[in-house]
């Protein structure tokens, strides 16, 4: 799994970040087959900054909370993390606080599976997406929705500078049914 | 004041002296214009890798070796339409094919680009059959999946035609021997015997010929001694006007390129292309000839005092005593047809006017009778063909895949030949191909090392020839630090070639960053666009990154450059198995499996393809095959369960897997599979086993969870059950 950031004490709450992003190599981003999409923003300041790998830019709503961020893909994916980077020490009241995050089949059905609360945060913040049963690490979806309910200092309006998915790497061997794990089964399943 | 130039001219081009030579020679070209004078002035161009020069200055010129030039040049400028009618014979010009063998070669290669293989079949053929020992030809042949068996081109019949060749080309042979050995002081000294001679014959017609085909013309004539710096930088061959058959004068590089020693003096006009080709073909050949060479001269030095003269021995052939004043000129083999040659061209009656410098020759151009001479120029010659054959073999074994021999017939060689840079690179394709990735990984390795004895120049084309093979070997065992050292390395040494960037876009693939590998394949591609591993390596890439239709587009791009490259075929297929159309995967494989039928991996994705197809009977038979084929892989012993399985036939899937299970233990997928299918024969204990044998056994996070389920599930139906099944 993702190193995680110093998880706090209470359940819920998540203090600090990390700097880097440190991934497993059997997991990838899966945000480049979605189409993304916010409640609202400020010219100058939209939803491409979430996505364009560069933590100077960022995205600032320009509505009523809470602020909605919308991932749709055209099948069901498993997802398995988010990570958010937000940084309160340069946005201050800006920071988003609570966050939910709801998935389903569209707008219509979205239900809550997971809400945190950020306390001050600096650098990438992981929400991990499995349920409470350990056994489900996934959530098998066509669309995610993460929901900025309040900021810090009761902010209005939010800024969020990055947002990675991350999900499971598919089977390299199609319609197969468990992947191999060993040397010998792996040097024989490709080609180059 | 024209011979004056002219030399000067090959001095340079000897020298490597290009931009020089080019003004020279266009000094010389307005103060004397002629056709001659244009196509040195053309060498000088290509030599300098100015090929658009050579083709404006060259268009429209009548005489055969202008017209070879200027094909080649159009050839460079990728002007494919002009090169080919440049080169095919017309009502207005000679009937032949300008420039023999090297010519038929090149119009072979011209039509292989432009895809037309019937056509490119044939003038390989046709230029093997000029000339023997056109080695690139059968090359192209082998890779076509249209060459004959090696025996057979480099037969008796060839040692006849070599033999003739040999004869007529008297001239040639000191002149192609000669290598960059001699020191300074012997240059000088025969320079000045050069200007000398040159200045004593009149400037008659012959002469200014002789000139101008420099190292083709006897340097018996005028200059006793091996000007090694004159003629080695002669790439291009001039079919003389003057003398009917090809005139050989290997320039260094293509010396280098040679493949044998033996060869420089019968090395063919195909020479000069040869040359050219070094950057397109892998050096492979010229690290390995010079390192066979090196050692051939070393020996052959050791053995013969510095005297005047040429032509000279090496370990190959035995010189009688009278031989013993010949300058240790490090190529031959030849040295005894070189000395026949040198006897051929005293009594030859195309005699150069000045030959008064000949005299030497005279000397030890004794008359063992030609026949001893012939004899040994006829052992020569039988002992390079038979080279050759093996050589030949092993390579059409190898690009057919028949792995296993290839390996056999090149175990026939001799150690030296075995330990060179070429051959070891084919073997280790070879144990590649057939999957046999640690004994292909060691074969590499020495070749590291042995590259390692001569200059690390050679190291670097060493690492070119095989770095993209080695690479992937070490990714395929894993070996990432080796991989990445490797890249270093290769990127240090030379950043121009295509393979390295094959080798550092490995290194990025096997971390799984397959964005940048990307980005290091299509660097590959820029640097060279007929590298068709490069556009099957990006299309790996794509079908990593899920982007079939880009994959697709690459792997087509590869099959266009070249139909038999299996990898593409393979690719495709795998694409279209992700993409669920089976029977186009199907198809896929199928090409694939004629051009490789050896690959029991390609069989198993085809018995996958089959199997989603319903062909299930197939599907098994195919199965089978793959396990025939090869016994040291388990998966296709795998899909057979997972097939049996499918179509319910639990009790034979069982028996498979627990064989499997034995011969790879460590594997979770065969244990969850079983697990599977007790939990179908409601043996839920042992179902439950494996499971659990399975979890241990550090699946991937989605079948953890996936086996998890199962576990839960076994449970469920049976409620009577209670939870000591847990």
């Amino acid at each position: 799994m993702a190193t995680e950031s110093s998880e706090s004490e209470e359940e819920g709450k998540i203090r600090g970040g990390n700097d880097k992003l440190n991934i497993d190599d059997d997991l990838r981003e899966m945000g480049k087959n979605a189409a993304w999409s916010v409640s609202s923003c400020k010219p100058g300041n939209g939803v491409a900054t979430l996505r364009d790998d560069n933590l100077e830019t960022y995205w600032q709503s320009d509505g009523l909370q809470p602020h909605l961020i919308n991932i749709q893909f055209q099948k069901k994916v498993r997802l398995q993390l988010v990570f958010v980077y937000v940084d309160f020490k340069l946005d201050e009241s800006y920071t988003p606080s609570r966050i939910s995050i709801r998935a389903g089949d569209g707008f219509h059905n979205l239900k809550e599976i997971k809400s945190v609360e950020l306390v001050k945060p600096t650098g990438w913040v992981c929400l991990s997406l499995s349920g409470t049963d350990p056994r489900e690490t996934f959530v098998n979806t066509f669309m995610l929705q993460i929901a900025i309910l309040s900021n810090h200092l009761n902010g209005r309006d939010t800024h969020i500078r990055q947002i990675k998915v991350y999900g499971p790497r598919p089977n390299p061997i199609p319609r197969q049914p468990f992947q191999f794990t060993s040397a010998e089964f792996l040097t024989y399943s490709t080609l180059r | 004041m024209e011979n004056l130039l002219l030399n000067s001219v090959e001095k340079n081009l000897s020298q490597f002296m290009f931009t020089n030579a080019i003004f020279l020679c266009q000094r010389l070209l307005a103060q004397f214009p002629s056709e001659v004078n244009l196509q040195l002035l053309a060498r000088c161009y290509l030599s300098n890798s100015q090929a658009y020069s050579a083709y404006y200055i060259l268009k429209g010129s009548k005489m055969p070796q202008s017209r070879y030039l200027f094909a080649f040049s159009c050839f460079k400028l990728d002007l494919l339409g002009e090169a080919e009618t440049a080169l095919l014979p017309s009502k207005e010009y000679i009937e032949e094919v300008p420039g023999g063998a090297a010519g038929h070669y090149l119009l072979g290669l011209i039509y292989r680009y432009a895809g037309r293989k019937n056509s490119s079949i044939q003038q390989f053929r046709m230029a093997l059959s000029l000339d023997p020992l056109c080695w690139e030809a059968y090359g192209e042949l082998c890779s076509l999946g249209a060459a004959e068996e090696a025996s057979t081109v480099f037969s008796n019949v060839s040692s006849h035609c070599l033999q003739k060749t040999c004869v007529a080309q008297k001239v040639s042979f000191s002149e192609g021997a000669i290598i960059d050995q001699l020191t300074d002081s012997d240059k000088a000294s025969k320079d000045a015997r050069l200007w000398q001679t040159e200045d004593a014959p009149g400037e008659s017609q012959q002469d200014l010929k002789i000139k101008q085909f420099g190292p083709d013309i006897p340097p018996d004539t005028y200059r006793q001694l091996n000007n090694s710096s004159h003629t080695n930088v002669w790439d291009l061959k001039t079919p003389s006007p003057v003398l009917s058959q090809v005139l050989d004068a290997p320039p260094p590089l293509l010396y280098k390129n040679m493949r044998r020693p033996a060869v420089e003096g019968l090395m063919s006009v195909h020479g000069e292309s040869r040359r050219k080709y070094v950057s397109e073909e892998m050096s492979a050949e010229v690290a390995e000839e010079s390192g066979r060479r090196r050692s051939a001269r070393i020996a052959a030095r050791k053995k013969i005092p510095i005297s005047q003269s040429f032509g000279k021995d090496s370990q190959w052939l035995h010189l009688s005593p009278s031989e013993s004043n010949y300058v240790p000129s490090l190529s031959s083999m030849i040295g005894k047809c070189k000395i026949q040659s040198s006897k051929e061209a005293t009594t030859s009656d195309q005699s150069i006017s000045d030959r008064g410098s000949c005299v030497n020759d005279d000397e030890y151009s004794n008359p063992n009778g030609s026949s001893a001479d012939r004899f040994s120029l006829v052992s020569g010659i039988s002992e390079v063909l038979n080279l050759l054959k093996i050589l030949g073999d092993g390579h059409r074994h190898l690009l057919m895949y028949n792995c296993q021999e290839a390996l056999l017939v090149y175990q026939k060689l001799s150690q030296k030949q075995y330990n060179t840079h070429w051959v070891l690179m084919q073997v280790g394709k070879a144990y590649f191909e057939l999957q046999d990735y640690f004994n292909a990984d060691s074969v590499f390795t020495l070749v590291h090392q042995h590259c390692s004895l001569y200059r690390p120049a050679s190291i670097s084309m060493l690492l070119f020839c095989f770095s993209d093979f080695l690479s992937l070997v070490l990714k395929h065992l894993k070996e990432e630090m080796r991989l990445g050292y490797l890249a270093q390395e290769l990127i240090s040494v030379d950043r121009l070639s295509p393979e390295t960037w094959c080798a550092v876009g490995n290194c990025y693939s096997l971390r799984k960053d397959h964005e940048t590998a990307l980005k290091m394949f299509q660097r590959a591609i820029q640097l060279n666009e007929r590298f068709t591993y490069a556009h099957t390596l990006c299309g790996h890439e794509f079908a990593a990154l899920e982007e079939f239709e880009y994959a697709e587009r690459c792997y087509r791009r590869a099959l266009s450059i070249d139909t038999r490259h299996y990898n593409a075929w393979y690719g495709l297929g795998m694409t279209y198995l992700h993409l669920e159309k089976y029977e186009f995967a199907q198809n896929q494989f199928q090409m694939a499996l004629q051009i490789n039928p050896r690959s029991s991996v390609i069989m198993c994705y085809s018995g996958i393809a089959l199997h989603e197809s319903k062909r299930n009977d197939e599907a098994l038979k195919m199965m089978e095959k793959a396990i025939i084929a090869d016994t040291k892989n388990p998966l296709p012993k795998y899909y057979k369960a997972n097939i049996l399985a499918n179509l319910g036939d639990y009790h034979k899937a069982k028996k498979v897997l627990e064989e499997l299970k034995d011969c790879a233990p460590q594997e979770s997928s065969v244990h969850a599979l079983l697990g599977k299918i007790y939990k179908q024969l409601k043996l839920y204990d042992k179902a439950v086993l494996h499971f659990g044998t399975a979890l241990d056994l550090n699946p991937s996070p989605s079948d953890a969870a996936k086996i998890k389920a199962y576990m839960e599930r076994l449970i469920v139906p049976d409620e009577l059950e209670t939870e000591e099944n847990l």
